[in-house]
């Protein structure tokens, strides 16, 4: 592993991804400022043009610029990450000095370059879909002053999207709680305010407001269980907090620390009992924005919980297993059934599937507790946590494709909100009817959820049932009694996903078999680029099912470079 | 292999052919593509009958060794996981993967005129891919994929041309199988998992977790485990014997999890129907023998009262709910199950002449249910109702069907020189073996005997009701509605004369089939006993 500081020319190659965001992020602030303004040169009557303000050119005063800088800065950053995942990521720690008491802050490697590519992907799709969603009135010539002002809100949009994708890269590259808290909060406020975005609407100015509260009081407590941590072990750093919790990690003081930081990540993740506001978040944002919701927002909180949970309170550290084992077990088979369960008599097609996002943070919260549980054979121990790497390969992969067909869904829901409402099952009827494609490819993006095979879905769901039963039958258990108990996770998934099977086929049965409502009869407003984004989502869906070896390895390989304890 | 690959991929072409048009358009691609589908299920089923007389025809009993398969093939899939795309054929595959693409082309003239037949046919193509991938495929992952894949056309096919309450009927198949398969899944992991470390580990081969989803070689490996002792010990070898069967079991469907057949086959389009009962149900049946049977002797032994008694209720239980029905799309559904118990109890005798006979009730079924349910859609289709005694005295009127449905009915209810009789005879004497004549085990004779007698009963009940008695020369049906009562069309005449030939020529020369699936289940018995996994037996 390379140490660098910051600013060295590493650290520029390497955290290429984020210094592209940053100049899109410059750009969108000044690129549609610039126009004809000119400046006067004090006493003289000589104006000097200096392109800021004034008339703006026609070209910058474009309300779709906005969503293109965003859009091409994001998938640029997408292809760089992409690029650098291509031939094997060479770990690469960013210090603070080069004196021996230097802090480690960022951390280049396999495992947060995947994150990157979950949100940067799932950012771009979204913004690129937005292009259809955010209203614009009139380009160029005469526009009112209110036209105006709803078109400069366009960069508003775009500028939280990119700080969003700032926020949550932070987040996967810090080495530091405390960096970590710093990208968690740019990327919740960023959050925040693009669920309120849609100010016109209600349920948008609620639904913003409601993920405020409960997301700020949630960060609060996570912040409060920071300060525990940092009382009891004197510092933030993750190897610091790794190496007092192997001597001492079973004290109450760090115990509780630990409980209340993972309240914070749990409202990330939207794990029950700290789902409520999502799915109020979900039905009153845009489509895409809760599809980045369900998504990134989600793998954002993830990264916290492994970082925590596996590199912090590792499980090697306590004896047998993790100590957080049978709370986290606890708390995943609470939040894959309350998903599932509410899913069931939810008649809004968002809130359902902020539901079933509820069910899959249960599914992964499962194969977590697997991770911490794999010491529990000593024979596993020594076969160099083969277990733990499939489970951890399984959640990275689950993740990655989550964003292609849970995305997808949503974008599929966003143009039947351009339409109208998006908010009864039934805005869904005879949507086969009305343009037979979006209807196959939400049917795509259904079953995928649910685990049919050969969706991406599926594979990706056997990846964590099978890493969870690996744990749970450990190397020499021979009888159901000798299991670990984690392997009745595996099962209650099991179980979930069949009742989940309902409510996905419910949209399906009501696309292909209920007439549309009335007056919607037509065909969908157009729009190339969601249309894009939907068919980029269909083709990921269905390809990485069939083809997703090469996705796999790479998941693994993050895995492996998550740490070298197994 | 490409029998999978080429009805998916012409299935999905076609489809997308036509997917961006509007109606009317779609309208004048019906023909064409109807023509296509046929052609190309035509080319389908002369290659696997090719496939016969090039290699089964001539296989010796010699040359056909247990857990031994012919056109073997394999690729990687997912090395990462051990994944790989492995197919092959055996005496129990091909008789399913060659009735499969008999069926096909049949289907696809029997309903000839389906509206929407531009979605339609794809459909079935898409469905007969499927299916036939379930049956070639040897590796467990493969397997479960395509044994899911089956569940997507046929929910299609139920939605979008089903009867008046086919969306409850589409969910409730989809839930209960997937259910039931799930829990399946959840066993094939475990098993997969629980299989002892690095069998034929070289390169790649299953780099995550050093183990293999090959059939094959899990066989191989069971049987040698089992030799002394039980494959993955003793209980475990019975929970998962229990959620491996559970699947295939509601997909037979045994009574109790049979619930969702009648619903699923009143509502399907004649079509889904001959798919559903002529090859679909036979996955459960094939995924016991391909799986748990083979995996797992000593559980089988173990549970053999328990699926003997399973066989008895599906037999008895549902020849006397047929009794009741008014619907005779139901009333054919249930005699499915009743059917389907003939498997299971063929299977619980353990006997070589048992096995074989539920492998051939599997396929003379897969022959005679697809005429019934042929001949059911042919009276919803002409007569628009399918109850029975709604319309009388047939025979006079649509003689073309009349002979049909009694020749189906014939067929079905076991007359001798019909492929059905065959199978049940075998049925009846493995029992006979099973039962040892001692004691009060003679008793087991009691349920095939009464269903006999009922069998006959509600077929000729049903016969006597809809073609022969009554009817008024001058006056049709209330149904028609005043029209002239029509008989069947030309292409059902022919779907029924194949049908009906097939029917004859399994019951005169069963040996055609039947001496690969004997040859099987001998070898099979063979080897059990050789290893001394099965003491003695017949």
């Amino acid at each position: 592993m390379q140490t660098t500081q910051a600013f060295s020319s590493e650290f520029y190659s390497a955290l290429l991804p984020e210094l592209l965001l940053f100049a899109g992020l410059l750009a969108l602030i000044l690129i549609p400022n610039l126009g004809k303004g000119t400046f006067r040169i004090p006493g003289t009557q000589i104006r000097l043009p200096w392109l800021l303000g004034g008339q703006r050119f026609s070209l910058t005063s474009n309300p779709h610029l906005p969503a293109w800088i965003a859009t091409i800065t994001l998938t640029g950053a997408f292809v760089a990450v992409a690029d650098s995942l291509n031939g094997g990521v060479e770990a690469l720690s960013v210090v603070s000095s080069d004196a021996d008491t230097a802090k480690e802050l960022l951390m280049v490697n396999g495992f947060s370059r995947v994150f990157e590519l979950i949100f940067f992907g799932a950012l771009a799709l979204a913004s690129f879909a937005s292009m259809n969603r955010l209203k614009v009135e009139g380009v160029g010539g005469k526009l009112t002053e209110d036209q105006l002002y709803n078109n400069r809100r366009q960069a508003d949009f775009y500028i939280l999207m990119l700080t969003c994708g700032l926020g949550m890269s932070v987040v996967a590259l810090s080495q530091d709680l405390f960096v970590l808290f710093i990208g968690l909060e740019l990327a919740s406020f960023s959050t925040y305010v693009l669920v309120a975005f849609l100010k016109e609407s209600k349920a948008g100015a609620e639904a913003g407001m409601k993920y405020f509260i409960v997301g700020s009081v949630a960060s609060g407590v996570g912040l409060y269980g920071l300060s525990m941590l940092y009382l009891w072990a004197g510092s933030l750093q993750f190897e610091v907090l790794a190496t007092a919790f192997a001597t001492s990690g079973t004290e109450p003081l760090p115990l509780i620390g630990i409980g209340f930081v993972l309240v914070g990540f749990g409202f990330k993740v939207s794990a029950a009992p700290f789902h409520f506001a999502a799915p109020d978040a979900y039905a009153g944002a845009s489509s895409p924005v809760a599809g980045v919701l369900a998504t990134a927002s989600k793998a954002m909180g993830m990264v916290g919980l492994i970082r925590m949970l596996l590199i912090v309170a590792a499980p090697e550290a306590s004896e047998g297993s993790a100590v957080w084992l049978v709370c986290l077990g606890a708390l995943a088979a609470l939040t894959m059934t309350w998903g599932n369960l509410a899913a069931l008599g939810s008649t809004n097609p968002k809130r359902m599937l902020a539901y079933s996002s509820v069910a899959h943070a249960g599914y992964m919260l499962a194969g977590l507790t697997a991770v911490g549980a794999w010491t529990w054979d000593p024979s596993f121990a020594g076969s160099e946590g083969e277990a733990a790497l499939l489970v951890m390969t399984a959640l990275l992969f689950h993740l990655l494709v989550l964003v292609a067909f849970k995305l997808g869904a949503f974008l599929v829901l966003s143009i039947l909100e351009s339409d109208g409402d998006a908010s009864r099952l039934s805005s869904l009827g005879g949507l086969a009817r009305r343009e037979p494609l979006l209807a196959f490819a939400m049917f795509i993006f259904m079953i995928s959820l649910a685990g049919v095979p050969p969706m991406a879905g599926f594979l990706s769901k056997l990846m964590v049932i099978m890493g969870i039963v690996n744990v749970g039958v450990g190397n020499s258990a021979s009888s159901l009694s000798d299991f670990h108990w984690v392997w009745w996770l595996a099962f209650l998934m099991v179980i979930n996903s069949a009742i989940s099977v309902f409510y996905y086929l419910r949209v399906a049965v009501v696309m292909f078999f209920e007439e549309p409502e009335e007056g919607r009869e037509g065909p969908l407003p157009s729009g190339w680029q969601v249309r894009t984004s939907i068919l980029i989502c269909v083709l990921a869906t269905v390809l990485i099912g069939i083809f997703g070896d090469s996705l796999l390895e790479m998941c693994r390989t993050a895995a492996e470079s998550l740490t070298t304890d197994w | 292999m490409q029998l999978v690959g080429f009805p998916v991929v012409a299935g999905i072409v076609l489809l997308a052919f036509v997917s961006n048009t509007n109606q009317t358009a779609r309208n004048k691609l019906n023909n064409p593509i109807r023509m296509a589908s046929f052609a190309f299920s035509i080319g389908l089923f002369a290659y696997t009958t090719w496939m016969f007389f090039e290699v089964f025809a001539n296989i010796t009993s010699d040359g056909l060794a247990f857990n031994d398969y012919k056109l073997h093939d394999s690729y990687e899939w997912f090395p990462a996981l051990g994944i790989h795309w492995t197919v092959g054929l055996d005496a129990l595959s091909f008789p399913m993967v060659w009735l499969t693409t008999f069926l096909l082309p049949v289907t696809i003239i029997a309903t000839w005129h389906e509206k929407n037949g531009a979605t339609y046919f794809p459909t079935i193509l898409l469905m007969g891919g499927a299916l036939i991938g379930v049956f070639v495929s040897l590796d467990l992952f493969m397997f479960y994929v395509f044994w899911e894949l089956t569940l997507i056309p046929m929910f299609f096919l139920i939605l979008n041309w089903g009867g008046k309450d086919r969306r409850y009927a589409s969910q409730k198949f989809f839930i209960y199988t997937f259910t039931a398969s799930v829990v399946m899944l959840l066993g094939l992991v475990t098993l997969y998992l629980m299989q002892p470390d690095q069998i034929g580990t070289g390169g790649r081969y299953g780099t995550m977790t050093g183990r293999t989803f090959d059939i094959p070689t899990l066989v191989e490996h069971a049987t040698a485990a089992n030799q002394d002792g039980w494959f993955m010990g003793e209980s475990m070898q019975k929970v998962l014997f229990v959620m491996l069967m559970l699947g295939f079991l509601v997909k037979l469907p045994a009574v109790p999890f049979h619930t969702w057949l009648p619903d699923a086959h009143v509502q399907a389009p004649t079509g889904g129907s001959m798919l559903l009962a002529g090859v679909m149900l036979k996955m459960g049946a094939y995924g016991m023998f391909r799986l748990p049977l083979s995996m797992f002797p000593h559980a089988l032994q173990h549970f053999q009262l328990a699926l003997m008694i399973f066989g008895m209720v599906s037999l008895v239980w549902g020849a006397i709910v047929c009794l009741g029905q008014t619907n005779l799309k139901k009333m054919v559904a249930y005699s499915s199950v009743s059917h389907m118990g003939v498997i299971l109890i063929g299977i619980a005798t353990m006997q070589p002449m048992g096995w074989a006979a539920a492998l051939f009730m599997m396929f003379a079924h897969g022959i005679i249910s697809p005429m019934l349910f042929a001949v059911c859609g042919a009276f919803k289709h002409h007569y628009h109702s399918m109850e029975i005694g709604a319309m009388r005295g047939m025979a006079k009127h649509s003689p073309w069907l009349a002979t049909s449905m009694m020749f189906a009915w014939m067929a079905s209810l076991g007359l001798p020189l019909l492929a059905g009789f065959v199978a049940e005879l075998m049925m009846l004497i493995a029992l006979w073996y099973f039962i040892d004549l001692e004691g009060w085990s003679v008793l087991w004779m009691i349920g095939p005997a009464l269903v006999l007698a009922l069998t006959a009963a509600y077929y000729l009940w049903s016969m006597q009701r809809t073609i022969f008695e009554g009817g008024d020369e001058t006056q049709p049906p209330a149904t028609l509605h005043g029209d002239l009562i029509p008989d069947i069309t030309n292409e059902e005449k022919i779907a029924m004369l194949i049908l009906a030939a097939f029917t004859i020529l399994f019951g005169v020369m069963p040996w055609i089939g039947l001496d690969m699936m004997d040859d099987y289940c001998r070898t099979f018995f063979e080897h059990m006993i050789s290893n001394g996994i099965f003491k003695g037996g017949a």
